[in-house]
């Protein structure tokens, strides 16, 4: 089933949490909400679970607006950040809670416990409470309380989040996985973009209450609409470099230390003052003496395994990142040269962020 | 470090726990073990000098005495009465004053009010409020027309056990309601909400999330008021004086009766000591059949 935003507001008293919120989400995607802290993801969450009340705009699944329904009645499931386990039930009970509320026959609702816990693989602790379950044992609960019901929409807020590093790569699969079998619309809530990037089939990136951009884990990367969304997505972080576009037939950024021309940039800019944005990846580092769009001096080298990050100061104060393989022998305070791929850089407008490529 | 007169941390330990330790064991343990003791001797305190050693003749008195087992069934009912009261009303009110409503925190002050007062103010008070020619009650009921006659609230036997248990339970309710109190708000919203998409209405949440997580208090709640009302004196006391006649006799008012009236100190002391062991089997089997300690914490 889909979901309709259609123009959503929300405030507590005076401050307004989200504003003019418009999005489609499609039937059975996985969608992530994807922002920093205090961004209003969880807020949009419970307001779509029909926990908290829209102060303006539409809910719709489907065709049925759904701002008045109770959450009983929207057929959603959520997982809770802190799983929510009710602590004095067993996890049987746990997992049949909702079926039990609605009054479903005994026979089914054991059938349909002991069906989730086999696909979960908690079967062998269908008898424990949640005090006697580990963390990730917990959220296996929690996400078999949200699958027993068959939901429609399948609502999550940060599940991942109080689990450790290995455990939540594993599970992020396992969510996918789950997610395409259960043929449920998944609306997924996280700050952290690697969760977003590798599961999701549409991001929403919000910041200040506002989306920046809605789009799949590719556009969101790869045509970032703003300079939030570019400096937010990616690991490591995106250069931003300060500038002024020059030349209106053939555009070329300039900055001190730095010109280059910019092929796919729109005619006539709007504006002057921009801001340069080049991935890490998307920089080479070359010797001393071949030709080069940058030249400076290393100013720290750091080592993740197969890829280096080589921070180069270029003029005072003012650094780039670059990434190269490991194998590649580079020193701190080494002279180096800085290629940069022109077609993968991105030209922002200072004053409203906005991209200007076309 | 300096040489000389230094003490090791443990002695300084004992040292600071030491004036506690000399208080308590002068006005609490050897006053218990002077009642026990006591409890076998027949002790006249006009007499001191014929204090004599009896064996269980204190117990096969008070046994013995019908009095003894009124004052038993009586102390029980009032004990009940009182707690099942405070019990309900005190979660009823903490649920209310738990909502984020304007000017709640007023009635949350409120509450103290019923402790500020000394109980020897709040007694007096209520026997004006129960005076059947001027009280405060007979005047609102007969106003309403609800009675014709004025009721004989602490001068007729069943009305005296409810207005002492009626003042019990208005003074100590707030007890219940502050321990409830400071449970419900650290019961985590996500609960709710999980039992809210569950599709859980108000009545299932109650009884699904908010009891269980209240369990633990109330069974400590309902512990110590059962024992503080078990025990209670001056509020029986103060009221009704135990009547009339000895219609709201409880067993504390029993043995001050037995040991000051009829200084019978020996009897008296020894039906303390039943006291003190009916209580401590009481609340031993209580605490094992409700499970206290063993229930699990929320994740
Ligand atoms: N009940 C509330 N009353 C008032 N303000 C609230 C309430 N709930 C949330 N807010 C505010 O709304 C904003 C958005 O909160 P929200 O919980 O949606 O953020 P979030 O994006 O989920 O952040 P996080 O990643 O930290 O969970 C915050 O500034 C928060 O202070
Ligand atoms: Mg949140």
């Amino acid at each position: 089933m889909d979901v309709k935003l259609e123009g959503i507001n929300k405030s507590f008293g005076q401050v307004q949490v989200l504003k003019d919120i418009n999005l489609v989400f499609p039937s059975r995607k996985f969608i992530t909400l994807l922002g920093p802290s205090g961004c209003g993801k969880t807020t949009l969450l419970r307001m779509i679970a029909g926990l908290e009340p829209v102060t303006s705009g539409g809910i719709r699944f489907g065709e049925r607006v759904v701002n008045e329904l109770a959450p009983r009645d929207r057929n959603i499931a959520m997982v809770f950040q802190s799983y929510a386990l009710y602590p004095q039930m067993t996890v049987r009970r746990n997992l049949g809670y909702g079926l039990r509320v609605r009054k479903t026959p005994k026979a089914e609702m054991d059938a349909a416990v002991e069906r989730v816990a086999a696909i979960l693989e908690i079967s062998h602790l269908l008898d424990r409470k949640p005090a006697q379950l580990s963390g990730g044992q917990r959220q296996r609960v929690a996400l078999g309380r949200a699958m027993v019901r068959q939901p429609d929409i399948f609502l999550m807020d940060e599940p991942l989040s109080n689990l450790d590093a290995k455990l939540r790569v594993t599970m992020r699969a396992e969510l996918r996985r789950f997610h395409l079998d259960l043929g449920a619309t998944t609306i997924y809530v996280t700050h952290d973009q690697l969760e977003a990037m590798t599961m999701s089939d549409m991001i929403a990136v919000m910041h200040g209450g506002i989306v920046q951009q809605f789009g799949t884990p590719a556009e969101v990367y790869g045509q970032p609409a703003n300079l939030f969304v570019a400096g937010f997505i990616g690991s490591p972080p995106m250069n931003l470099l300060a500038g002024e576009l020059r030349g209106d037939d053939k555009p070329t950024f300039a900055s001190p230390g730095l010109t280059v021309q910019l092929p796919n940039l729109v005619a006539h800019p709007p504006s002057r003052d921009v801001m340069l944005g080049i991935r890490p990846q998307d920089l080479d580092l070359v010797g001393d003496h071949e030709p080069a769009d940058l030249r400076g001096r290393v100013w720290v080298v750091e080592l993740l395994g197969s890829e280096k990050l080589v921070e180069v100061e270029y003029a005072e104060r003012k650094r780039v990142t670059v990434q190269v393989r490991a194998e590649t022998s580079v020193n701190v305070d080494d002279t180096v040269g800085v290629r940069l791929n022109a077609r993968r850089a991105h030209v922002f407008d200072i004053k409203s962020g906005a991209t200007l490529r076309s | 470090m300096r040489a000389g007169f230094t003490l090791s941390d443990r002695a300084v330990g004992l040292l600071f726990i030491a004036p506690f330790l000399a208080a308590a064991i002068f006005f609490m343990v050897y006053p218990v073990v002077e009642a026990i003791r006591m409890a076998f001797y027949s002790y006249n305190p006009l007499r001191p000098d014929l204090s004599t050693f009896v064996g269980l003749r204190n117990f096969e008195f008070i046994f013995a005495d019908p009095l003894f087992w009124d004052s038993f069934w009586q102390a029980t009912v009032w004990t009940l009465l009182s707690i099942v009261f405070q019990t309900v009303f005190g979660v009823a009110i903490a649920l209310l004053l738990h909502q984020a409503l304007p000017g709640i925190a007023l009635f949350r002050g409120l509450l103290l009010f019923p402790y500020i007062v000394p109980t020897v103010v709040i007694a007096l008070i209520w026997r004006w409020i129960f005076n059947p020619e001027i009280g405060v009650v007979n005047y609102a009921l007969q106003s309403a027309s609800l009675i014709k006659e004025p009721i004989y609230w602490l001068s007729t036997p069943s009305m005296a056990m409810a207005s002492t248990i009626l003042l019990n339970v208005w003074k100590y309710t707030p007890f219940v309601v502050i321990c409830v109190l400071a449970r419900l708000q650290t019961v985590p919203l996500e609960l709710y909400d999980a039992a809210k998409v569950d599709g859980a209405g108000v009545v299932r949440r109650f009884l699904d999330v908010t009891l269980p997580q209240l369990k633990e208090v109330l069974i400590v709640v309902i512990v110590f008021r059962t024992i503080w009302t078990f025990n209670k004196f001056e509020e029986i006391y103060l009221l009704t004086k135990g009547g009339p006649g000895t219609s709201t006799f409880n067993l504390a008012v029993y043995s001050f009766e037995q040991s000051i009236a009829n200084l019978r100190l020996g009897v008296g002391a020894a039906t303390g000591v039943v006291m003190m062991v009916m209580l401590s089997i009481g609340s031993i089997i209580y605490l094992r059949v409700s499970g206290f300690g063993q229930d699990e914490k929320s994740p």
